[in-house]
């Protein structure tokens, strides 16, 4: 059954708690900022399990259109919530429930379809499953994450890449890494050279190849990926060098998946909240910052990339709101609806 | 209205992200008229594919657009065949390197 758009839009705002404490939570770390304790300690949790998580799942109900699907980002969102409050066992169990519904719609997804694609994609979601018991367990819950995330990507890359000619062996390498991807989190390092392996695949064989030769958003979401899938490669090469920490992450959750972020919201916003979300090409100058800041904070000061890194979420936040409400405006001043 | 205002109608809807009409995509599957009525069927290339209520509205709108007054529109999302790339229009198996 269908959730109206209106109600999806609580979920979404309990999710962007998450991702506004969970900025505040890092910047902390970095530079004196007073922010709530929970926030600081817990930056990664909020991010990945509260923000990404509600956004995802989210998205994925609104794919699948079943009810109890919706019951992922609602406690995905309420764990962020629990979190935040110091409620932190509860917060913990509610991003696994989550994440087990999510495996839910993943299953429901392999069943309409069975197909490489769509079983990368409930790979994804056994993967986020695993990082949320980690983190309950107090175990390394980010390598489990970070395949949550190149599964994810990665499936639904593959899928939108099925428009290309492609050698069949393009297709087979893919399915090695997936599989791959499943198994590496056990041993970091070697998830590093998964993921650069990735790198390759994506900038090699990736629809945006084809679509940053065309124009408007097409070109501006295939220039949000390949940007994704060089801080990608830099991820991988870092985390399989065991170097650079917080340079190694952030390329990955920063560069790459925000990025895909900035590229998907216009896509994808019209879809899960019944908006207009009408292409500019201001959306360029949040991009521009959030890759240019993130060069800063790999190459010369982390505190200072970090302030340029949330700038540009807040910057792409507070654009895309003001096209999506200028559009409605000019719809709404209009006599007859199109 | 014949099948071919229908076409043009839906040559209109634009897979976001591929920057082609769902028609040049191949993801139209059939295009039934009745008197006062239209019925489209089309699919999408992944099930989980959050846009795709998007798409089926925004094809249902695009038609409506075209369409006599009172003419009831509906769109179907199937996914029976799965899509294949042999499906694509002439251009959009040249833009995709298909031919």
């Amino acid at each position: 059954m269908e959730v109206s758009p209106r109600f999806r839009v609580p979920l979404l705002a309990l999710g962007f708690v998450s991702l506004a404490f969970g900025i505040a939570g890092g910047l902390a770390r970095l530079s004196s900022f007073e922010v709530a304790e929970t926030a600081i300690a817990l930056h990664g949790p909020l991010m990945v399990s509260a923000f990404f998580g509600t956004v995802i799942s989210l998205e994925r109900a609104v794919a699948i259109d079943r009810l109890w699907a919706y019951a992922a980002p609602l406690a995905a969102g309420l764990g962020g919530i629990a979190l935040l409050c110091g409620f932190v066992g509860a917060g913990f169990l509610l991003v696994i429930l989550a994440a087990a519904v999510f495996v839910g719609c993943g299953v429901v997804v392999v069943q309409r379809q069975p197909s490489l694609e769509t079983v990368t994609l409930l790979a994804g979601a056994a993967a986020w499953l695993a990082g949320n018991v980690m983190l309950f367990e107090g175990r390394a819950a980010v390598p489990w994450w970070i395949a949550f995330f190149a599964l994810t990507i990665g499936g639904e890359r593959l899928e939108l890449s099925r428009y290309l000619k492609r050698a069949p062996w393009v297709r087979r390498a893919f399915a090695v890494l997936v599989g791959l991807l499943v198994l590496s989190p056990m041993v970091p390092r070697a998830l590093g050279v998964v993921l650069l392996l990735l790198a390759v695949w994506l900038v090699a064989f990736d629809l945006a190849r084809v679509t940053i030769r065309q124009d408007r958003l097409p070109r501006y979401v295939a220039a949000c990926l390949l940007a994704g899938y060089f801080w990608l490669g830099m991820a991988g090469a870092l985390i399989a060098l065991a170097t650079r920490y917080d340079a190694a992450l952030h390329a990955f959750f920063v560069g790459f998946v925000f990025s895909m972020v900035f590229g998907h919201a216009p896509v994808i916003l019209p879809a899960v909240l019944r908006v207009r979300f009408p292409y500019h090409p201001v959306l360029y100058l949040p991009l521009a910052l959030l890759h240019a800041s993130l060069a800063v904070r790999v190459l010369v000061s982390m505190p200072l990339g970090a302030w340029g890194n949330a700038a540009a979420i807040v910057l792409f936040v507070l654009i895309s709101l003001s096209l999506v409400i200028m559009f409605d405006h000019r719809q709404s001043g209009r006599a007859a609806p199109r | 209205m014949d099948e071919e205002d229908v076409k043009a109608a839906l040559k209109m809807v634009e897979d976001p992200e591929a920057g082609m009409s769902v028609l040049d995509l191949g993801l139209v599957y059939g295009i039934a008229l009745e008197p006062g009525k239209v019925r489209v069927d089309m699919t999408m290339t992944s099930p989980a594919c959050p846009a795709s209520e998007y798409i089926v509205d925004e094809a249902a709108a695009a038609i409506r657009a075209v369409a006599p007054e009172g003419t009831e529109v509906e769109v179907r999302l199937v996914w029976e065949p799965p899509w294949s790339p042999e499906r694509m229009s002439g251009d959009a198996q040249q833009r995709f390197g298909w031919k």
